[in-house]
């Protein structure tokens, strides 16, 4: 299967992942679509490689920062899945859209742009889909912090409102909100 | 969030609102609902009866679990991880844990792995009947609510009396389930199993669901106003389906027999013998009544596997702090709304690195756009209930 | 005594007063009554116990509270609505209905007022409800009320026809309009006129249904489904106008129903002077077994859509009418 597609596989732990090239993605997911019979879309992410971590720890060994693309498509009769994977440069993430191959890449590509700030060529409507249309910053990358644990350390310290008058000062909710 | 200052115009007007004769009105369907789905907005331009250019807002759930994901161990994760779609909450631990296994390549104890299926199975039941109670109540009969509801408290109290939470169970460890009782100090070295009475609790209680679910057939199915008001309403094909990920019964009752616990090995269904209840039009209708067969098809399973549960370890050996080994997986289970998945890329840490959560609900709501176009205005409802999602699920 | 009390009532001002105070004190305790009836045997049907707390462990105190508890709200009255017309809608809708007591025969010579056109007094006087519910619509200065208003006139004036139509059959049967002369036309038949004009009764009650916005023709309120439809903007007591109009309704209209179909206060075999006594029992009996139905409806069904329910009167029940009517009359003409 990975030479039909001219990519590089790599099977483990179940799980076939195939990478490909990123120019010929919209291509190479076609012919999965029309050839291998893998009509059904599951998922599409990245996932954000790269040293410059804010919250978290980094990446153990030598990495260099990249956004690696993910899809996931499988079949509907025997229980095929196949995941693509595509590397993309920090500076300049583009892709091509899937929407036209798999149609439920819209929103998926949607969730992606806003959360790693990845550009899909030929996207009808590449606006915010969980966040506020507002909201500056890519939440999912790793150099983006999360809010509250720059205010309080984690573990924090117990959440107790001090009684009106006390000196117990009482602490800023406690609730991850990354959009606060 | 929707900027388009085309359709969003009345804004703080967070009601259904339907238009009769003026042209080109916004509809907005705001984000409290009386229904279970939760914070859902949608804004449609309605022309007359029929409404266009739907466009679901979502994101006012939105808790950001794949970041939280990267700050927490993987017992925490666990704890999260039940709130995605809290209608069944057990479901949807156990492809994380079983991803997190997969790379730390443990072997689950059969014992362990026969409970996770029992509850994962009676999480189903209690999904189900959720849909089965809320869906009528959509279209304005209110009794099959109180009966579904009845019955499924007695799951949800059998998941109590094991997990110790009717919602979010939290009963999964890596390596298998719960073993003792207590934690700290408290903690019994000596290992506790499953409460006594526990099984034959579970055959009283799926007795009575297979009783409902006979009595809610009777009262919904053969009720001509219900089959006028969902038969043929919202078909959805299977290319379109397939394109857009959608899963789970909704694809079922499209007409596709596929089914994940067939497929996947993420627990033991091999040794049971269960049918896949298949629709034939894929409209809601469809949609119902897979998911009744699917209830009776999950006491079957529950049945077999009470039956045939070896006695054994409840967890695998494991070291105290839990460090997943380098690598790449993705599981995929069948959740009671649809294919849920995890990917998870692990760095040797003692969290993951990317946990992605492919959640059932998001890909079967992303088609409302397409299902609803040129739908009249009281069907909106009815096919959105059909699709049974929850916003937990949609969000993350 | 008893002399000076007929001395009394055949003043007409006198006997006037009785009976506005006789039906102003009907219209709650009914409107009560049904209510109570509607939230325990819903609650039976769900297999819950509903009202326990108020008033012992049978919870009939339950309305009478829920009655307090709206008088004593503060009266809302939105900006931009209009405000003599906000105010008088609910005072319509209850006039439409309170006005249907005043031609409902009680017992042989209860009645309050036996017009020789009581039956058409009584459709007539009905339709002000329809006027009520687009004032109310249509002052709230609310879109969506409006809306829903709108969407309430539509089914009512369509549901209007079926129910006027089903009650000629029972009129070409008794030869009279008079309510009165309606139920004598049964007791000297024999039979309730249900057995001849099981069509129409069917169609009067579905037509009734319709015509209280009770599921499965509720879409005008329930549609939308946040927003009560035309109900929104009322709150405290002229909300209570429309809810206590709603049940006095459901006991009106079956009421016209029973005399029309069923017999009325009459059943077979009783002499006159026990039905002087009995004839309200019985009447109340009977119409109790029509509003047991159309609760049990309420529970059971879901809600016909707005075109759905269009094409149901249009198509299906003003045709059967007038296939009723047309039959009801050649066989009046040849038997």
């Amino acid at each position: 299967m990975a030479e039909a597609v001219g990519g590089v596989a790599e099977i483990t732990f179940d799980t076939v992942k195939i990478k490909v090239p990123a120019e010929r993605w919209v291509e190479i997911h076609r012919q999965a679509r029309d050839d291998l019979g893998l009509v059904f879309f599951s998922w599409l992410s990245a996932v954000d490689w790269t040293v410059d971590v804010a919250v978290g720890d980094p990446p153990s060994g030598e990495v260099v920062d990249h956004f690696e693309m993910l899809t996931t498509v499988a079949d509907l009769t025997e229980g095929k899945r196949v995941t693509f994977t595509a590397d993309l440069s920090k500076d300049d993430p583009v892709i091509a859209s899937l929407v036209e191959v798999y149609a439920g890449a819209n929103w998926h590509e949607r969730e992606a742009a806003e959360m790693f700030g990845i550009r899909f060529e030929g996207h009808p409507d590449l606006t915010h889909l969980y966040l506020v249309d507002s909201f500056i910053g890519n939440p999912l990358r790793k150099s983006y912090p999360l809010l509250s644990r720059e205010v309080k350390p984690w573990p924090g310290t117990v959440d107790v409102e001090g009684m009106p008058g006390s000196a117990a000062d009482p602490t800023e909710p406690s609730e991850e909100n990354p959009e606060a | 969030m929707i900027a388009d200052q085309d359709l969003v115009r009345h804004l703080s007007e967070t009601s259904v609102s339907v238009s009769l004769e003026t042209p080109d009105m916004t509809l907005n369907i705001g984000p409290q609902h009386p229904s279970t789905h939760g914070v859902l907005r949608l804004v449609a331009r309605v022309d007359g009866e029929r409404a266009y250019d739907v466009h679901p807002v979502i994101g006012y759930m939105h808790r950001g679990y794949e970041k939280l994901s990267e700050v927490r161990t993987y017992p925490q994760i666990t704890t999260l991880v039940n709130r995605i779609d809290w209608v069944s909450g057990y479901a949807n631990e156990v492809p994380f844990i079983v991803a997190a296994e997969k790379l730390m390549q443990l072997e689950v104890p059969e014992r362990a792995q026969y409970i996770r299926l029992i509850l994962t199975e009676m999480a189903r039941i209690s999904s189900h009947l959720v849909f089965m109670a809320s869906y009528p109540l959509e279209l304005g009969a209110a009794t099959p609510l109180f009966f579904a509801l009845r019955e499924r408290e007695r799951v949800l109290d059998l998941l109590e009396s094991v997990t110790g939470g009717r919602f979010h169970p939290n009963f999964n460890r890596i390596g298998g389930v719960k073993p003792a009782y207590g934690s700290g100090s408290q903690t019994r070295k000596v290992v506790q199993d499953l409460p006594a009475g526990f099984f034959s609790e579970t055959r009283d209680a799926v007795g009575h669901v297979l009783g409902v679910a006979d009595e809610i057939e009777s009262l919904v199915a053969g009720n001509e106003i219900i089959l006028a008001r969902t038969k043929g309403i919202g078909i959805l094909p299977v290319e379109v389906a397939a394109s857009y990920g959608v899963s789970g019964p909704n694809l079922r009752a499209s007409g596709v027999a596929f089914d994940l616990r067939k497929v996947e090995s993420y627990l033991p269904y091999d040794r049971f013998d269960f049918e896949i209840p298949v629709g034939e039009n894929g409209d809601s209708w469809d949609r119902w009544w897979v998911r009744l067969a699917e209830i009776r098809q999950s006491v079957r399973i529950i049945q077999q596997a009470i039956d045939g549960i070896p006695s054994g370890p409840l967890q695998a050996k494991v070291p105290k702090v839990i460090k997943v080994p380098k690598g790449e997986t993705y599981v995929r289970a069948e959740n009671p709304k649809g294919e849920m998945g995890y990917y998870l890329v692990s760095d040797g840490g003692q969290g993951p690195y990317r946990l992605k959560i492919r959640s059932a609900s998001f890909s079967n709501l992303s088609i409302l756009p397409w299902i609803l176009e040129g739908v009249l205005v009281p069907d909106i409802i009815a096919i959105m209930g059909s699709l049974d999602f929850v916003l937990g699920d949609v969000d993350r | 005594m008893t002399s000076f009390l007929t001395d009394l009532f055949s003043n007409f001002f006198v006997s006037l007063a009785g009976k506005l105070l006789l039906v102003a004190l009907m219209i709650p305790l009914i409107g009560m009554a049904i209510g109570f009836a509607e939230i325990k045997l819903s609650a039976k049907m769900q297999a819950r116990i509903g009202p326990y707390f108020a008033g012992g462990r049978w919870g009939w105190a339950q309305l009478i509270a829920d009655g307090v508890k709206f008088f004593q709200k503060e009266d809302l009255i939105p900006e931009a609505a209009d405000r003599p017309v906000f105010k008088i809608a609910p005072v319509i809708v209850l006039v439409g209905t309170v006005s249907l007591f005043v031609v409902v025969p009680f017992g042989p010579g209860l009645i309050f007022r036996d017009l020789s056109v009581g039956i058409f007094f009584a459709l007539a006087v009905s339709s002000l409800t329809t006027i009520g519910i687009l004032m109310a619509g249509w002052s709230s200065a609310n879109k969506y009320s409006l809306m829903g208003g709108i969407r309430a006139a539509g089914q009512l004036i369509a549901y209007e026809l079926p129910l006027i139509l089903a009650v000629v059959g029972s009129v070409i049967l008794a030869g009279t309009m008079s309510m009165e002369g309606i139920v004598r036309a049964q007791i000297e038949a024999g039979y309730p006129f249900v057995i001849l004009q099981f069509v129409g009764f069917v169609i009067f009650m579905i037509a009734a249904l319709a015509e209280l916005s009770r599921i499965p023709f509720d879409m005008p309120i329930a549609e939308s489904e946040l927003v009560m439809g035309y109900l929104t903007e009322y709150s405290g007591f002229r909300f209570l106008f429309f809810f206590l109009a709603e049940f006095a309704s459901m006991f009106t209209l079956s009421a016209i129903a029973v005399t029309l179909f069923l017999g009325g206060y009459w059943l077979p075999g009783i002499p006159e002077s026990v039905l002087e006594f009995a004839g309200p029992v019985i009447l109340m009996a009977k119409v109790f077994l029509l509003v047991f139905t159309m609760i049990w409806f309420r529970w059971t069904f879901p809600r016909f859509r707005e075109d759905q329910l269009q094409s149901l009167a249009w198509k299906w029940l003003i045709p059967l009418a007038l296939l009723n009517i047309a039959i009801t009359a050649v066989f009046k003409v040849f038997l």
